[in-house]
């Protein structure tokens, strides 16, 4: 209790957000973010990241609950007043203005006199590699050229915080991956505060401190990417970011953080369980697809099943095998494509197995 | 709060601004049953009177007769004829239809006093002056921009490869034509014919030049009962005009809520 | 591949049938506008006898000068009092529901299409000295006297204002739903109060639809006829009612050719260099 926790820049305590007065677009939520750290909000459309992100910045206020920034409650304080740094995803650049008067624009609007303004445009055009665009229109610049004046737009003033809403949702895959690269690069660089909003898990995964996970306006899970990947929580989450076997089965006995769990076949499996659930109460056995073992190598492990090989499809760096198994056909299995990987054929009789701790029980 | 306050306000305003557009037009009702016998409100009580009048006087009944025969012949010519030319111009699609198209607006643009004096001197070398034919024309030239604009904003909609479909599927120019084109258009057609017909229905300088001493069509006549005597009859038309804008109007809404929007 | 009927090369033979639909409409306009136009342009440097005599009256003659002036005042206080409420009224629709934003929108068209001749009458009627806006502020006991409302350059000001105001609405408000509403969003999030962000961002965008409209307004303005001269009483002459007289009644048709010419040359002109910064025809409802 008296350990010197450091205070989060930013803190939701209990924000709940409806629209219409009768369905949540964000419910209960209780989230922090850290100083100086990359959080993502991660989840399907829907799920209430936008309305997050913008109670966030000021321009909705939460139906309940208050916000805090730095300590200080904000949740009645206006937008302009917040110096939050915002990053639109279609950027929102003034089209009445020219680039440098556009990242100029929050800075004048505080009143900053006209040398101060002139170098830190110059600073914040060289910071996003844009030197010598200043007098350009937006129009005339290409996609990835206006996302950088929008994020130099949202950096110039030094705000606490910066905010971006699917930044690179306009992008062709090439550009976001370098716009990927270009950002957290600025990150770490600035160690500012961003807060960052995306669907595509690969992205959350590739730039974050910690991902916040959300579905259907409620805050599934807050972690860093591996441990996201590696220990979900739920098995939303388990499904949500990358692929996983999920096996129905029932619970049967617990002990700390394990369980013993009866599959509908059956077999019974020990599995890790993160979340406690009573016996006899329906959970699901979530195996990622590449800590399968195979042949030998599962013969010696604790958990072990027959099962037949359906179909072989080769992906470069890695084999993807589907198996029939536990009375179903969708059972996978990745290979990564080390030297001396054995090859299977289809139809072949194998065992399967995997380690206790890389099985998860979870409940829905 | 009060961002609520500075919304407010300007809402607020907002609505008297079209408080001012929408109701002084309606003012004329209630002056049209005054019990007065000059402009004003009913004083006592509301009285019939003038109504009566309007509906003995010979001389108003031409008029609306003249103007609804006159506004349905000049819409019909201005029909045919503008949604012709939008349709041609869609299609040759070049400079020249571009301009053909510009060209044809210009009866909106150009002050109406000076399209006046000028077919005021063509129709008296022609003697056409006071005749109903010169007037028919006059309103049809005139009435022509909004079916071609009406009709070409249809046109604009259509997805040229609907056409290319149709042709493709075997349908040759004239029945694509008749079963592709004209049926995507006929809601402009309709919404043109409709402003056409109130444009004649409510012209009045045009009538005051040519209209000789035979023409005294239903402007021309509220013109110079205005300008003789500010008779509260005048009100009791004015009432009518009203209604029957309303009527027209309503009908162009109805037509404009069924048109599918690009 | 665009079809061949798309590449602007223009006439060719397969055209000939589109060419021969269109020409009774472009026959029409051109026998019977566009002589009828030319003739007056011709009388203005024909009549009483060929030469720019006609033309010299701008300069010389009092009573012309004098008409032009309150043209062009009137119109200019016309143009900026339609800019002003037309503003607040479509930057209001904008921010509306869209259930209000039919009823205002109706409000807007309603004028629109009731005869000019029949609100002017209703204006005259409304504010004459014993009419019921003077009625009503007698009654409440801002006024001893009537106000002279009508007959003067008050009453053609508001009867011109109520009918210009819903072209400047259309034109600004057309041009409003244009703007993207994150931009203002934007600038609030990046420091600016709400005034700054309308001055700083939604202003300057809404520079085409103001000009638009101003010129819209203007240029339709000078060539008013009705409303002036029923609400003016005869006493405040505009140069379309001018024109009249000098025809009706002092048959001068050289003067009145001449203003003619003036007036539409000056419109015309006034739109050709406005087709320069925005589509034209869009503005006349295209
Ligand atoms: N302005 C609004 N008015 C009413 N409902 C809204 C509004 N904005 C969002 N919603 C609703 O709130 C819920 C959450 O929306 P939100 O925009 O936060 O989702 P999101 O996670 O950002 O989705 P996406 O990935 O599609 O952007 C949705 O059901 C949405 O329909
Ligand atoms: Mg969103």
């Amino acid at each position: 209790m008296l350990s010197p926790v450091p205070e989060p820049l930013v803190r939701f305590a209990n924000v709940r957000k409806s629209y219409d007065g009768t369905v949540d677009a964000v419910s209960a939520l209780n989230l922090e973010v850290a100083r100086s750290e990359f959080l993502t909000l991660l989840g399907p459309s829907g799920s209430g990241k936008t309305t997050t992100l913008t109670m966030l910045a000021g321009f909705e206020r939460p139906t309940e609950g208050r916000i805090f920034v730095d300590g200080e409650d904000v949740t009645d304080v206006p937008v302009e007043k917040r110096g939050i740094g915002m990053v639109f995803q279609n950027y929102a650049l003034f089209p009445n203005m020219t680039v440098a008067e556009n990242i100029a624009f929050p800075l004048r609007v505080r009143g900053v006199s006209r040398g101060e303004m002139n170098s830190k445009v110059m600073r914040a055009l060289s910071m996003v590699r844009l030197d010598g665009f200043g007098d350009r229109r937006p129009q005339q610049l290409s996609g990835g050229q206006q996302q950088r004046v929008a994020v130099a737009r949202a950096l110039v003033f030094e705000p606490r915080l910066i905010l971006l809403d699917e930044p690179l949702g306009a992008l062709d895959r090439q550009l976001r991956e370098q716009m990927q690269y270009e950002l957290k690069h600025l990150h770490q660089r600035l160690d500012v505060t961003m807060v960052y909003v995306t669907h595509d898990q690969v992205e959350a995964m590739t730039m974050s401190d910690r991902v916040a996970v959300f579905s259907t306006g409620a805050l599934r899970q807050v972690d860093e990417p591996r441990r996201l990947y590696e220990a979900p929580a739920s098995l939303f989450v388990a499904r949500f970011l990358g692929e996983s076997n999920a096996l129905p089965a029932t619970v049967r006995q617990h002990d700390g953080g394990s369980c013993a769990a009866a599959l509908a076949t059956g077999e019974t499996v020990t599995a890790v369980m993160p979340v406690r659930c009573a016996p006899g109460s329906a959970v699901h056995l979530v195996v990622r697809p590449e800590k399968i073992l195979l042949g030998k190598a599962a013969q010696a492990s604790p958990n072990r099943f027959a099962a037949r090989i359906a179909e072989v499809t080769f992906l470069g760096d890695q084999t993807r095998l589907r198996l029939v198994a536990f009375g179903a056909d969708d059972f996978i299995v990745k290979l990564a494509n080390t030297a001396g990987q054995e090859t299977f054929a289809p139809g072949t009789e194998i065992d399967i197995g995997w380690q206790a701790e890389d099985c998860r029980a979870l409940a829905e | 709060m009060n961002r609520h306050h500075a919304t407010g306000i300007v809402m607020a305003f907002a609505w008297m601004v079209l408080g001012f557009l929408a109701l002084p037009a309606f003012a004329v009702v209630p002056i049209s049953f005054t019990d007065t016998r000059y402009l004003a409100m009913p004083d006592e009580h509301w009285s019939l009177q003038h109504w009566r009048a309007f509906l003995s006087n010979r001389e108003w009944h031409d008029s609306i007769w003249q103007s609804l025969w006159i506004a349905c012949v000049s819409t019909l010519g201005a029909v045919v004829a503008g949604t012709l030319c939008a349709i041609g111009c869609w299609r040759a699609s070049s400079r020249w239809s571009e301009r053909v198209r510009t060209a044809m607006i210009l009866p909106m643009a150009v002050p109406t006093i000076v399209y006046a004096l000028g077919i005021y001197r063509l129709y008296v070398d022609l003697d056409l002056v006071g005749s109903a034919i010169g007037i028919v024309f006059a309103h049809t030239v005139t009435g022509l921009p909004y079916v071609v604009l009406t009709v070409s904003a249809s046109l604009a909609n259509i997805d040229p490869r609907l056409e290319q479909a149709a042709r493709g599927l075997g349908a040759s120019v004239g029945q694509t034509l008749r079963w592709v084109i004209v049926p995507n258009v006929v809601p402009g057609i309709l919404s043109g014919a409709i402003f056409a017909f109130i444009h004649s229905w409510d012209e009045l300088i045009v009538v005051i030049f040519i209209g000789g001493r035979a023409f005294f069509t239903l402007p021309r006549r509220m013109w110079d009962g205005i300008n003789d005597n500010l008779d509260p009859v005048i009100a009791v038309v004015a009432t009518g005009m009203i209604l029957f804008t309303l009527l027209v109007l309503s009908a162009e809404l109805a037509l404009r809520a069924r048109r599918p929007r690009s | 591949m665009p079809s061949q009927s798309d590449t602007p090369t223009g006439w060719r033979p397969r055209h000939g049938v589109y060419w021969l639909i269109i020409m009774p409409a472009l026959a029409m306009l051109v026998l019977l506008y566009l002589v009828p136009l030319a003739d007056v342009l011709v009388t203005s440097v024909t009549d009483p006898k060929p030469g720019l005599d006609n033309f010299l009256l701008l300069f010389t003659s009092t009573s012309v000068q004098k008409t032009l002036l309150t043209t062009l005042r009137i119109a200019a206080l016309t143009t900026f009092v339609a800019l002003l409420l037309g503003y607040v009224v479509a930057y209001a629709m904008r921010a509306a529901n869209s259930s209000q934003q039919r009823l205002m929108l109706f409000c807007v068209l309603l004028p629109f299409w009731i005869s000019v001749l029949v609100r002017s009458f209703a204006w005259i009627a409304l504010l004459s000295s014993r009419g019921p806006v003077n009625a009503g502020l007698m009654a409440w006991g801002l006024i001893d006297e009537p106000l002279p409302l009508v007959r003067n350059e008050t009453g053609v000001l508001i009867g011109m204002v109520h009918v210009m105001l819903p072209y400047a609405v259309l034109t600004l408000y057309a041009n409003m739903r244009g703007i993207d509403v994150r931009l203002v969003a934007a600038a609030r999030s990046l420091g600016a109060s709400r005034f700054q962000a309308f001055r700083m961002v939604f202003l300057p965008l809404t520079r085409p639809g103001l000009i638009g409209a101003g010129t819209l307004v203007f240029i339709l303005s000078l060539g008013f006829y009705v409303t002036p001269a029923l609400l003016g009483g005869g006493k405040v002459l505009m140069i379309a009612e001018y024109v009249a007289v000098q025809i009706n009644d002092t048959l001068r048709w050289g003067l009145g050719t001449m203003l003619a010419t003036t007036l539409m040359l000056s419109v015309l002109a006034a739109l050709w260099a406005l087709s320069r910064v925005l589509d034209v025809k869009r503005l006349f409802g295209a």
